[in-house]
Formats: structure tokens, sequence, C-alpha cells
């Protein structure tokens, strides 16, 4: 008998800014819906695991899908988007978030993203606090600067290469070598839109000052962070959850910046602790 | 933090990292195209590593000035070599990249070399946690 995945795909249309979108995600489950973004320049295989965990699917409807530029989800539709260098910005990506969340008529859902999925939970967590139930920044921080690199573009290196083994680094030496393997695969087919992802990430966003606007009451926060990470460290974490009213940390051991994709069975424990600690932080809802 | 491990002799070592890179599955896999040479610069010792088409053709140890040319180099203090020359290496040593970022690597001259060859060189690098380090 044939084995088949519960886990599903479709493309939604989404429209921000003007720019029109054909989004692909995958889904599985039911219940409170968890939003996943994935890092810079990758795209949605990185949640493999979490997509197939039956635990929390059991409790979560889980979507993890392609940002524009990424995976299945193709640049924008009605524009010359190849006359024009990408650089995401901190106020598109977030608009295109809540705008996602529309189409999919998703109520009160969880975000979770790492990386500069991390850094824009946190931007929604400031912007559009009414619009989660929570948010997961794994990996992310206040600021993050450094990674805005050309060599992630440049035309007399091999990209592909040097996206996947530049990011290698952030990965810990425990993780099963497959799965750190995969995550290296899935960082040779991002380049052309790793390096203006990284504008967002390593540029435009820089929270430093504006923490304690965020309404961690309205829409609580729980940050984690792997020990392997040398972008955003634990330090970088801590330092920024300490500044958020409500908000939670949690380091992670024996694991880097890729966590749910480079070593689900050790991110599953942690992400299960921050559930939890975001269900006790939950403020009574009209 | 340091390690208790003894470091091996400077040519012995030169030996040892050439017949890992040389045996490597992955290095041969990939490596056709493997060709730099570049300076391992651990502060108690100095090698000029030169690879071609992913074999070590020659490892020059402790050369003299200006007596052997190479086009990148990459400089630590021995104590983060050390780290680096370990099983499992602690964070912040378990890659040139995250030496670099969070401790006192520094990655200089033609950098370029360095991203051209950056899957079979990352790899070759983390050879060193089995074969050691000879400071």
């Amino acid at each position: 008998m044939a084995k088949i995945s519960p886990v599903t795909g479709h493309y939604v249309d989404v429209e921000v800014d003007g720019l029109l979108y054909k989004v692909f995600y995958l889904e599985n489950g039911t219940g409170t819906p968890l939003v996943c973004q994935h890092t810079a320049g990758c795209h949605n295989h990185q949640w493999r695991g979490l997509l197939e965990d039956d635990d929390i699917t059991a409790n979560y409807r889980v979507i993890a899908y392609d940002l524009p530029r990424h995976g299945k989800s193709d640049p924008p539709e009605n524009s010359e988007w190849w006359t024009e260098e990408y650089k995401l910005t901190a106020d598109h990506y977030a608009k295109f978030i809540v705008a996602l969340c529309d189409a999919l008529e998703l109520e009160n859902p969880i975000f979770m993203g790492s990386s500069f999925g991390g850094n824009i939970a946190l931007q929604l967590a400031l912007r559009y606090p009414e619009r989660f139930s929570g948010v997961i920044p794994v990996e992310g921080a206040d600021y993050s600067p450094g990674f805005y690199l050309d060599w992630w573009q440049h035309p007399h290196a091999n990209a592909a290469q040097v996206c996947a083994s530049g990011v290698w680094d952030l990965m810990a030496p425990q993780s099963p070598d497959a799965d750190r393997w995969k995550t290296w695969f899935y960082y040779s087919q991002g380049s052309e839109a790793f390096k203006g992802d990284l504008y967002f990430y390593s540029v435009d966003h820089d929270l430093r000052d504006k923490l304690g606007s965020i309404d961690g009451e309205r829409c609580p926060v729980v940050m984690m962070t792997g020990e392997y990470d040398y972008l955003t460290t634990p330090e970088d974490g801590q330092r920024t959850a300490s500044q958020i009213k409500n908000a939670s940390f949690i380091e992670m051991k024996e694991i880097g910046h890729f966590p749910m994709s480079e070593n689900y069975e050790v991110f599953r424990g942690y992400l299960r602790q921050a559930l939890e600690t975001l269900r006790g932080k939950q403020p009574a809802r009209a | 933090m340091t390690t208790a491990t003894r470091a091996p002799a400077p040519a012995d070592w030169a030996r040892a990292f050439t017949e890992a890179t040389d045996g490597d599955p992955e290095i041969q896999a990939h490596g056709k195209y493997f060709t730099c040479a570049y300076l391992l610069d651990m502060t108690d010792h100095t090698f000029v590593v030169r690879v071609v088409s992913g074999k070590v053709a020659e490892i020059a140890v402790d050369p003299g000035p200006i007596d052997v040319p190479y086009q990148f180099a990459i400089r630590a203090s021995a104590d983060t070599w050390r780290n680096f020359g370990v099983p499992v290496p602690a964070p912040m040593y378990h890659g040139i990249w995250a030496a670099t970022f969070q401790r006192d690597m520094k990655l200089e001259g033609d950098v370029l070399v360095l991203m051209q060859n950056l899957r079979c060189l990352t790899r070759q690098i983390e050879l060193l946690r089995s074969v050691g380090v000879p400071v």
C-alpha cells in the first residue's frame, strides 16, 4: 500500500502593496493555526518534521508557506520584477503575512518563524499585535547585522554553493548529517532570493529602540535560540526577550540556526515547551 | 577553552591532513575543481596548503617570510584552533564562519578564491575534528 503523507499543498492568491502573489503553502492538522515562516533563501520543506508531527498536528493547524520568490511561490505575477534589485523590507514582509492570514481566513493564528522569520515575528508583534494570539521568534533578535553580503550573489563564485556552504556553520555538529545535508540542499536552490532577504534581516530590521513598544500582553512572545547559532546568539535572544513585556526566552542546547530543519527531534521538545509557555500567557479574548 | 589532547608534530600533522583530504569521500566526489593555496595561521605554527583538483599537492610547514605564495589566509590563535581540533567542537568553534563572526579568526587575502572553493574547503577544515591540530 502506498505511503501517502497527510500533508497537503495549495496555492492561494495574495495581494499586497499592489503586487499579486500566487503563494504555495503546505498544511496539516486541525486546531489553532500555527503559521510557519522558513529562513532566508530557503523554503517550506524546512518544516517537514513539524508538518508530520502527529502530536502537534492533533491540536494545531500547521501552515508552512513559501514566501514569494522562494520554493514554489513565484515572484510577483504583475510586475517586471526582473528589472529591479530584490530588497525585502520589514513593511512589505509584515503586510504580506497579514494579507496571507486574511486570505486563508485564519482567526488568532500563532506565527512562528526562524532567522529572518524570527525577526519578522518580532515586527508582527510590534505592528499587528491584535492579529496574532502569539508569536514564536526562533533564532531572532532585535538587530542582526553582518549578513547582507555580496558573496551570496557574486558572479565569479558558485552562488548555490556559497549560499549553502556559507550557512553550514550555522548548524550544530550534533545534528544528523542527513538533515544538515537536506538543509544545505535547500540552500543551494535559493541564491537569487537570499541576499534580498538579508536586506531585511541585516539592514532594514532594527528594533533596538522599539522592543518596549511591543504589546506582549496582547500578543505574547516566546523566543527560542540554539547555542550553535553564531548570527543571533542565545545572548542576543535573551537580551531581546528581556526588553519585551511578558516575553520568555528558551535556549536550545546542541542545535543551531535552523533547528526545525537540522534536528527536528531535538527542536520538537523545545517547541512543545514554547507552545505550552504561550498557552500560559494567553489573554482573555473577546 | 582548551583541550587535553597532545598536539601532533607539525610534519606529522601535515601528513595526516594530506591523507585525510585525499581519502575523504566528499572532497573526492566534489573536488574536481577544488584548486587553491591558502595559509593556515595557527599562531604557533603556520602552513601553506596547496590543493590541486581535490588532492593536497603540498603542505609547506612554517614557511619563511615571502617564501611560499598563497591566495587567502585563515588566521586564529592557537587556542581557537585547538578548539577546532576535537570531535565535537563547542559553539563558535565549529566552523570558519562561526569563529570569524564570534571569535578571533580572520579570513584575509583574496576571499573570492575562498568563496569559489567554499564547499570543499568547509569539509577540509572539518577534517581537523578527526586529524587534530598541531598547536
